[in-house]
């Protein structure tokens, strides 16, 4: 007579009695699954950093790009099935050209990030006349970092198609502990280079490989230069140039 | 991908989508009829009215229009009413093409009625009337298929001050104390303003009338599309009223020693 | 002869004069307000300058059905802007807008001039003239319309001093004051009132002015009213309040509308 529990996480347009989307949950699962990646807003700019698994020597890690260009002022980092990132920044990006084209300014970073988590809400609906559908819920969860009149700012989005604002922020695998390291050692004035320090820092913590510049990437997006990936040499410069960090407990004697 | 937001998850046929919950802008139009091509829009119009004339006054507006519908130059139909009364509280007055002008009286009939229906006490004004009416006129010549007409919308508006505007052919609109479409924007448009205008007071229902009665009275004598044969309406707080057809009392005596008129053969 | 097929027009002129002249701090733009068909004066009155914005201001001169039309559609895509964007749109945008709405309707165009007028992000005053299909520029002054000929060669002389040595070991203002430009947008308009058939009956100057201009001057004048704004925060509100909405674009424009009588003959 009832349907049990189980049989509503079939359809992805069916809430259960409880009232959830079990397949939209299910995708935000897929997230805690994925690479770290980090977001840091500092009144300079924003950091956007990734954990990239190099699971084999053999494996190039310059093929593995989790951290990709909006706009000139727009960048996005991703983790959970980044392949599914590349229909949400595809589509970003496209919007973010119509604003410009439209209204000869660049868009918003809000407005931007409102445009993909519209297109995380469609699955389960049949695309215009396409015949091909969404059949579920994007498994990726996106940091995007952006700069507008409003100042630096950092957004994340998940498949349900919820964005939040954040001054700094932590998603995939190690999100837990780099979220609660972050929230100890993130202030409002941070530096730009305090904030690539912490970022660094929060990574190498949350990895199970060394840190060094292979297997990390970062980006920031700054009012001068807008968005930038950094270079293998300027990752090294950074990584030389951390400050030593006083090892566990030692702050609390 | 379609990029657009506007144009997702939409109903296949745009014609069917009874909300209209998408920007206008970014709506696709529908497809071209099949046999469009076979179609053929109105180029000129075939029975024809004459001016329509309308002046705002102290109790509300007044307009008048004869009961001629000319095909060409003949006086084909010589009792037909060009004034409709929209609701309780507008009239219409139309030149131009008398089947145009017949197709939007339905047009607005049926509206009221769906108005009506609603039972909600909302009832359409003239300002409603007129604004639905330029949307019609105006979409109608974007289509390059125009209701061949010019159309004087008057009325009481829901604060109580009257209305008096015009609509035509092109979608061109524009509101004013006196209006006069046609022959009569030559004819009678002077001799209104000079009543109207020049008038420090609004004018009485007296000399509102008589003032209408001298404009269709030159208009008989001077427009050769004309009948001696109009009526008036007035659109006052106590509603809509349409007079049955006057005849102006005219003189022809001068006429006689006109060559071309009297009894003379050269 | 050979056969002539009748073709429906769907086109006419209504006559009427726009004008716009961008100061240092404000911008004027101004319309006559006779609407006519050939040698019929259709309206005496029948406005051809509409406020956009709090810092926007849109005259339009041509065929008055698509000239309202184009207004209206104008409005609402700033309405769907604001929405969306959670900003009113900036000056700039709103050029580059019509625009594209003009060139979308390339090969069925709206047979209208428009002047735009206003206060840019960074305060200064802007005119943004346009073609029908949407070709536009910045400039300085514009007069578009039936009498076109006759006050564009004016203000080039009076504005931008063409014609004109400037003054033994001087130099020609870059800017004139508000006062200057005033006058001159009123001796424009009697002018091509005297000239011209289809300019007349009433004349409507808007004016806006940037956030730090003071308006004591201007509200002294004879016939000026000052027009509330959506967004209007100028005059009484805290510095904090004006800092957050300076953030969201929301700054402390003032607008006025100044209405003379032009002759009616």
């Amino acid at each position: 007579m009832f349907l049990t529990r189980s049989e509503y996480d079939r359809g992805v347009n069916t809430f259960s009695p409880e009232g959830r989307l079990f397949q939209v949950e299910y995708a935000i699962e897929a997230i805690k699954l994925g690479s770290t990646t980090v977001g840091i807003r500092t009144p300079e700019g924003v950091i956007l950093g990734v954990e990239k698994r190099v699971p084999s020597p053999l494996l190039e890690s310059s093929s593995v790009e989790k951290i990709m260009e909006i706009d000139a002022h727009l960048g996005c980092a991703m983790s959970g099935l980044t392949a599914d990132a590349r229909t949400m920044i595809d589509h970003a990006r496209v919007t973010s050209q119509n604003h410009a084209f439209t209204y000869d300014e660049a868009i918003g970073v809000e407005s931007v990030t409102q445009a993909v988590c519209d297109l995380a809400l469609r699955f389960g609906e049949s695309m215009d006349n396409e015949s091909a559908m969404m059949s579920r819920p994007f498994g990726v969860a996106l940091l995007i970092a952006g700069i507008d009149e409003k100042g630096p700012q950092l957004y994340h989005t998940d498949p349900s198609g919820t964005y939040t604002r954040y001054e700094a922020k932590a998603i995939g695998s190690g999100s837990e502990a780099a979220q609660s390291d972050l929230q100890d050692k993130y202030h409002k004035q941070m530096t730009l280079t305090e904030a690539h320090h912490l970022t660094l820092r929060v990574l190498k913590q949350v990895m199970e490989e060394k840190l060094d510049h292979h297997n990390i990437q970062l980006a920031q997006v700054t009012k001068e230069k807008g968005f930038h990936i950094l270079t293998e040499e300027e990752l090294q410069g950074l990584i030389d140039s951390m400050p030593a960090v006083p090892a566990p407990g030692a702050a609390a004697a | 991908m379609d990029h657009h937001p506007t144009n997702w998850g939409r109903p296949r046929d745009d014609r069917v989508d009874p909300y209209g919950t998408f920007p206008i802008h970014a709506r696709p139009r529908p497809k071209e009829d099949a046999f469009g091509d076979a179609v053929k829009h109105t180029q000129q119009p075939i029975v024809t009215g004459s001016s329509v004339i309308g002046l705002k006054y102290k109790d509300g507006v007044m307009l008048a229009a004869d009961n001629l519908a000319s095909y060409g130059s003949l006086a084909r139909y010589k009792d037909v009413q060009r004034l409709h009364p929209v609701g309780t509280s507008t009239i219409l007055g139309a030149g131009g093409d008398m089947s145009d002008f017949q197709y939007i009286q339905h047009t607005l009939d049926s509206l009221i009625i769906e108005e009506f229906t609603y039972d909600d006490g909302n009832k359409l004004g003239p300002t409603e009337i007129y604004q639905y009416l330029s949307r019609i006129m105006y979409n109608r010549r974007s289509k390059m298929n125009p209701l061949w007409n010019s159309l004087v919308v008057g009325g009481i508006k829901s604060d109580g001050e009257s209305f008096l505007g015009y609509v035509d052919l092109l979608g061109t609109t524009y509101q004013s104390p006196t209006i006069a479409t046609g022959f009569g924007s030559y004819i009678a448009q002077p001799l209104l303003r000079n009543a109207v205008d020049e008038h420090p007071e609004p004018l009485t229902e007296e000399e509102a009338l008589s003032i209408i009665q001298k404009c269709m009275k030159t208009l008989f004598y001077r427009d050769a599309r004309s009948l001696n044969k109009y009526q008036v309406a007035k659109v006052t707080a106590e509603g809509v009223t349409i007079s049955d057809p006057i005849e102006a009392p005219t003189v022809w005596g001068f006429a006689e020693g006109i060559r071309g008129y009297g009894a003379q053969t050269q | 002869m050979p056969h002539q097929e009748r073709r429906f027009n769907p086109y006419t002129e209504n006559g009427g004069t726009i004008l716009a002249i961008a100061g240092e701090d404000f911008t004027v733009i101004a319309g006559d307000t006779r609407q006519s068909e050939g040698y019929n004066i259709q309206t005496r009155y029948a406005p051809k300058v509409f406020r956009l914005t709090d810092k926007a201001v849109l005259a339009v001169n041509g065929f008055a059905a698509d000239g309202n039309m184009f207004v209206q559609k104008v409005q609402q895509r700033l309405e769907w802007y604001a929405h969306a964007h959670n900003k009113p749109m900036p000056l700039k945008a709103i050029a580059r807008l019509i625009q594209t709405m003009l060139y979308a309707k390339r090969f069925f165009p709206y047979y209208v001039y428009n002047i735009l007028g206003g206060i840019e992000e960074d305060g200064s005053g802007a005119v943004y003239s346009f073609d029908p299909v949407g070709s536009y520029e910045r400039e300085a002054c514009r007069a578009a319309g039936a009498a076109q000929s006759l006050v564009q060669p004016f203000l080039d002389n009076q504005i931008y001093f063409k014609n004109q040595l400037p003054p033994p070991g001087g130099a020609h203002p870059r800017h004139l004051p508000l006062n200057d430009v005033l006058s001159l947008v009123i001796d424009s308009f009697t002018g091509a009132t005297e000239r011209h058939i289809e300019v007349g009956d009433g004349l409507e100057i808007y004016i806006v002015l940037a956030p730090n201009k003071s308006s004591v001057e201007l509200e002294r004048l004879p016939g000026v009213k000052r027009i509330q704004g959506t967004f209007d925060i100028a005059g009484d509100a805290s510095p904090d309040v004006t800092a957050a909405a300076a953030a969201v674009g929301v700054t402390g424009e003032k607008m006025f509308v100044m209405r003379r009588e032009l002759k009616k003959d």
